[in-house]
């Protein structure tokens, strides 16, 4: 059978951005696939070199809203690096409560659009409700229910009042029956696990060659996770597990997630109650110096690394992400392979695709 | 933790140069190193090395810094992961004709990197399986990074562009598009 190419662009995969797919087929199977980016390419690394340090807290956090809390803080992890600005340990704390908060909105997305694909149209909005408890905890602390506007050089610019702490821990409170009811209906119900086990295989080996990270390398069996392996902020004293899963499948990466929104839900209540008093963010912001370094951190879809090269002065010499996302897209080439054609944009969801981020 | 180092002096001494190395850990005890080689075709037989201690490549940053420049050199930093170090290694490359051997065959995640780093600066990187542009459109001019472009042109955005064409032809200097 010759092979016949097709081109599946935002509409038919279920996503939000743009992101086109030449596919590949034999029949209604996956033979190959290229993935066409730069869709919504803003020239990002470009800006942030004629932006001063300060001001590019405020634009690393409109790359994307999804994981918008994890490039201001890692970006001011590598400017207080530099500088050698000690971060309060109040502020770490606050900043692992912001990452935190946003790792559970953003897997609960995930799974509620899984849901949408594979037409389960009332857990979709179940899912999305119970993340509306989320969102609802954001506006009422950070005033916005995407961009927290929590970082700032040196620590953090917000603060948790003990009537603000109390309501956190109260919305914590709640998502825990919620959560645990999710992670038993994604694992356990016959309509979903039909969709989704076995599917979108990404065998253990495989996820190491093309070096995939976040849920969907825990998924395929590698316990990788910053937070453990390069610890940063509050997370050296803070107690999780890393939740893995072996069988590499669309199952076992939306498994991981919500064991992971479970565990954020731990880590924020030990924040609560570990956080000490004191200031939130550091007296004095020194020069920064001419320097380089490297900064890292577990973004919702997986490590989040940032070079920043600085001359004196207040711009960055040369500032440089890499996104989770970035790797995990070229893995589909094999996740895709041999599967029907109907079923890719389930696939495609399972790697929960950041194409803001990607692009930049 | 003095394992990692030794691994790591070890490692890239196999490429025939015994690098300098320079080791920072920061206050959480988490190690950062950072090294330059002296001629950038070693980074092949470096990355080589780093495969063997189950080193994973993070990403791929090229630069042309002012101070670079005034030098008379470009460079590309490499950063590599060592189950939770960071280990950057740098190169140097001429600001004319430019060549950098690929990783694609070590590193698969190389690809995407480099392919990146072609279009934004003037940098060929030889062997590259599948040496397309990535991110920007074809019919812009190649090294983005190293040329003025119009901002709207760079993002390709539309919307964007329309706004471009209404100013330059408001302030009267350059023909609509």
């Amino acid at each position: 059978m010759t092979p016949s190419i097709i081109t599946l662009g935002p509409h038919q995969l279920a996503l939000e951005e743009p992101m086109y797919f030449k596919v590949e087929l034999e029949g209604d199977t996956v033979v190959g696939l290229d993935v066409m980016a730069g869709h919504v390419h803003r020239g990002m690394e470009h800006l942030v070199m004629k932006r001063n340090l300060y001001q590019n807290i405020t634009l690393l956090e409109r790359l994307c809203s999804l994981c918008s809390n994890s490039h201001p803080s890692t970006f001011c992890t590598a400017v207080e690096d530099i500088a050698g600005i000690v971060v309060p340990e109040r502020a770490e704390y606050l900043r692992a409560i912001a990452d935190e908060i946003k790792r559970i909105s953003s897997h609960l997305f995930n799974c509620a659009i899984m849901a949408h694909i594979i037409g389960q149209g009332a857990l979709f909005k179940n899912v999305m409700q119970i993340r509306e408890i989320m969102q609802e905890t954001k506006e009422a602390i950070y005033g916005n229910r995407m961009d927290l506007a929590a970082n700032c050089i040196g620590g953090v610019r917000y603060e948790l009042t003990p009537e603000l702490s109390m309501y956190l821990g109260q919305r914590m409170e709640l998502m825990k029956a919620p959560l645990d009811e999710l992670y038993r209906i994604y694992t356990t119900d016959p309509a979903i696990r039909v969709r989704t086990e076995g599917l979108g295989v990404l065998p253990r080996q495989e996820a190491k060659d093309y070096a995939v990270v976040g849920p969907v390398a825990r998924g395929s069996g590698i316990a990788y996770d910053v937070r453990k392996k390069s610890p940063y902020g509050a997370y050296d004293r803070l107690n999780f597990l890393v939740a893995t899963e072996t069988s590499g499948d669309v199952r076992a990466r939306a498994s991981v997630r919500l064991r992971e929104a479970q565990e954020s839900v731990s880590l924020i209540e030990q924040c609560l109650t570990r956080m000490p008093d004191g200031k939130s963010c550091a007296d004095i912001l020194p020069e920064i110096p001419a320097g380089e370094t490297i900064a890292k951190s577990e973004a919702p879809r997986g490590e989040l690394i940032y070079y920043l090269s600085t001359d004196g002065s207040d711009m960055p010499a040369r500032l440089k992400w890499r996104v989770p996302s970035y790797m995990n897209w070229d893995a589909l080439k094999v996740m895709l392979k041999g599967e029907r054609v109907t079923d890719i944009p389930l696939i495609v969801n399972s790697i929960d695709p950041c194409i803001s981020c990607t692009d930049r | 933790m003095n394992d990692v180092k030794d691994r790591v002096q070890a490692a890239l001494s196999q490429t025939g140069e015994e690098p300098l190395i320079e080791w920072r850990s920061d206050r959480k005890g988490v190690l950062t190193g950072w090294c330059r080689l002296g001629e950038a075709a070693l980074i092949l037989p470096a990355a080589e090395a780093l495969v063997g201690l189950e080193g994973r490549l993070s990403t791929i940053t090229a630069y042309l810094t002012d101070s670079a420049r005034q030098r008379g050199v470009r460079e590309i930093a490499y950063h590599f992961d060592l189950d939770g170090t960071t280990l950057t290694v740098t190169i140097e490359l001429p600001l004319e004709d430019a060549r950098v051997p690929s990783l694609t065959m070590i590193f698969r995640n190389a690809d995407w990197n480099e392919r990146e780093l072609m279009e934004l600066y003037d940098i060929q990187v030889t062997g590259h399986p599948d040496p397309r542009r990535l991110f920007l459109d074809k019919s812009i001019e190649p090294a983005a990074f190293e040329r003025l472009i119009p901002f709207s042109t760079f993002t390709n955005g539309a919307a964007s562009k329309a706004l471009w064409n209404k100013v330059m032809t408001m302030s009267g200097t350059e023909k609509a598009a």
